[in-house]
């Protein structure tokens, strides 16, 4: 695999990149970098074994997955929210920092920056797999209809992947430069280029910011205009997406930060997982505030079109889902986080960091599932179902269990590996060590 | 369209003619007799009383639909005569509009179609794999003046299809003298389909 052919672990040339040192990679440096082929191979496979998994949904229809017209969007959709929603969040650090003068996060600017662009490239392949007719995907260029969230969507996404991508450019294209790479599109490494870097880094974060912000909103709106499902149909959607876009995302980066620094990508000082732990605290709180917000909104008539939804939530056969998310996702975190003592322990900080992180997985399935999996005419014998049906078995349903099918997994992991793939190889080749003042 | 609550009696012709007129695959319904209360035909209790009816569900052709707001291609629209229509070879087949329809009426082709005979009246065009379809009010029959298959097909007569934009036709006296009510109303949808409540009977003994 020539992907796997360079530097070793350790030392590289991009590391002395940074340092601004002219670098000549001599021949017999290039040795095989063990872990990291292993790595991009277990990656290749899976993407793979996913590319195989869509073909099959491809040849059969989307009859191979779990999803029937009684309950119409699944995983494929949840990981689109969940990874516009890392997108948005790295964004969101990453600007604010720059921004709000949040100097202490410089070190990982560019390792968040790159989140960024990955996680919503992640986000518009995984529409892909979920729409019925991939090969029909241009007629969103060709017949736009604007009246329709998704298309806002489609537009923020594209506007936003064009943002990320230039503001991971920005970053690199000095050091680019100084290392001789053709990535650096001609720029010149001077200090007066330095200079109008820094000013353009920060136009980027100020049009980054509230683009990042845009994309998770309008996401939220998609499923938050809708009036048949009383569950979505709330003035809280957007931000109840930003909070858990920010628990998610920071949580992301508390973990590629200790991983690329293990790695030797980035350097910073424990103070700033520390710092971020704090964040992430304040993130799940807030998450945790407007979570408690909606539900004692929808439910406290007792009943009726937002609170069957949430009474069902609470105490119906999803239950498990949405407690779980409470207990693992928001309590968990935030008592690891909230105690100084056990947030400047990386340990603990990366087990809440993970911990949350699920926790908004399991918060994105809820809100699909809780509110797509009941029938809004709630008379049997129900909606459809939409496909021939076993005998003996109904072919209809008020409601219908869901849990993905091994074809969605399997595409789902396809498109993780290719997203693990990018993003190992852009860490690996581009400088990620951005040069700290003072 | 009006559907007379009074006079349907549940038994699913109209859901019947309509899958083999729209050459329907199985599986899928673009016509549906829901059960007033929890349980398929069975009577429901009311004010200490049982009664039963049936709410026959297809497309509502909504004046403001929620379906054709979300199509991102505007693969579903309405006509000029206030119809709502799928274009089959536009969709992309994302569900949105399965998603807003606050109906549950319409249906995705999920897999390749499956029928018990080839019972294709060539009247209508196949939908393709991995697409959406819904009621049409049997659109390739209007021209001629016919009614939809699922009105001349009841045989209580529970269907009755007509100008509601008419003050004078049939179904709009029906729903002015019936008291005529739209399904989920307040969701702001205006459906085009009126339904007549049932009269209240002599109740049956519990």
């Amino acid at each position: 695999m020539s992907a796997a052919v360079g530097s070793g672990p350790s030392v590289g040339p991009v590391d002395s990149a940074a340092t601004g040192a002219p670098v000549t990679v001599a021949p017999a440096q290039r040795t095989v970098n063990r872990p990291l082929a292993l790595w991009l191979g277990l990656l290749g496979l899976g993407l793979l074994i996913g590319l195989g998994a869509w073909a099959y949904q491809l040849s059969q229809g989307l009859e191979v997955t779990n999803m029937r017209n009684p309950m119409m969007w699944g995983l494929y959709i949840t990981l689109f929210m969940y990874f516009v929603g890392l997108s948005a969040g790295g964004l969101i650090v990453a600007s604010a920092g720059r921004l709000f003068g949040a100097g202490g996060l410089k070190p990982i600017v560019r390792l968040a920056v790159l989140e960024a662009t990955v996680a919503v490239l992640l986000a518009a392949i995984f529409v892909l797999p979920d729409i019925g007719r991939p090969d029909r995907a241009w007629h969103l260029f060709r017949y736009p209809n604007f009246h329709s969230p998704m298309m806002w969507d489609i537009t923020i996404i594209v506007v936003y992947l064009l943002i990320s991508l230039t503001y991971t450019w920005i970053y690199a294209r000095a050091d680019l430069a100084r290392r001789g790479s053709w990535l650096a599109l001609g720029t010149k490494a001077s200090e007066a280029a330095q200079k109008r870097d820094e000013r353009l880094k920060l136009v980027l974060a100020g049009v980054g910011l509230p683009a990042a912000i845009l994309l998770h909103s309008i996401t939220a709106w998609i499923f938050g205009l809708q009036i048949s499902r009383g569950f979505w149909y709330t003035a809280l959607m957007a931000p109840l997406f930003i909070a858990s876009a920010l628990v998610s995302g920071t949580g992301l980066m508390i973990i590629l930060a200790l991983i690329a620094r293990r790695t030797r990508r980035v350097a910073f000082r424990d103070t700033l997982i520390a710092y971020m732990g704090k964040l992430l605290a304040i993130f799940v709180a807030v998450e945790a505030f407007l979570v408690f917000s909606e539900m004692l909104t929808a439910a406290y008539p007792g009943a009726g079109f937002e609170g069957d939804p949430v009474a069902r939530l609470l105490t119906g056969r999803y239950a498990g889902f949405f407690w779980f998310e409470v207990g693992a996702g928001l309590i968990i975190p935030f008592a690891l986080l909230v105690v100084p003592r056990l947030r400047r322990n990386l340990r603990w900080v990366a087990v809440a960091s993970v911990l949350a992180m699920v926790g908004i997985f399991v918060h994105r399935l809820n809100i699909v599932i809780n509110g797509l999996s009941f029938a809004t005419v709630p008379y049997p014998p129900g909606v459809p179902v939409g496909t021939v049906q076993p005998v003996g078995t109904d072919s209809f349903a008020l409601s219908l269990f869901y849990y993905p099918s091994w074809v969605e997994w399997l595409v789902a992991l396809g498109v993780l590996c290719f997203g693990a793939i990018v993003f190992t190889v852009a860490a690996w080749r581009l400088p990620l060590r951005e040069a700290v003042h003072g | 369209m009006v559907v007379d609550q009074e006079r349907c009696v549940g038994c699913w012709s109209c859901c019947v003619i309509c899958k083999s007129e729209n050459d329907v695959p199985l599986g899928m319904w673009w016509n549906r007799i829901d059960t007033v209360g929890d349980a398929l035909d069975t009577p429901y209790r009311e004010q200490g009383e049982l009664a039963m009816h049936w709410l026959p569900l297809a497309c509502q052709h909504c004046e403001n639909p929620a379906c054709t707001r979300v199509c991102p291609v505007g693969a579903t629209y309405s006509r000029e005569d206030g119809l709502v229509m799928q274009d089959s070879g536009r969709c992309i087949g994302c569900r949105y509009c399965l998603v807003a329809c606050p109906y549950g009426v319409r249906v995705f082709n999920w897999g390749r179609p499956e029928r018990p005979t080839e019972f294709h009246t060539g009247m209508v065009e196949p939908r393709p794999l991995g697409t959406m379809e819904k009621c049409t009010f049997c659109v390739h029959r209007l021209p001629d003046g016919q009614v939809p298959s699922c009105v001349w097909s009841c045989p209580g007569q529970a269907r009755i299809f007509g100008d509601l934009n008419d003050p004078q036709s049939r179904v709009s006296r029906l729903v002015r003298e019936r008291g005529g009510y739209q399904l989920l109303e307040e969701r702001g949808t205006d459906p085009r389909v009126f339904y007549l409540p049932p009269r209240r009977k002599r109740g049956l003994e519990p």
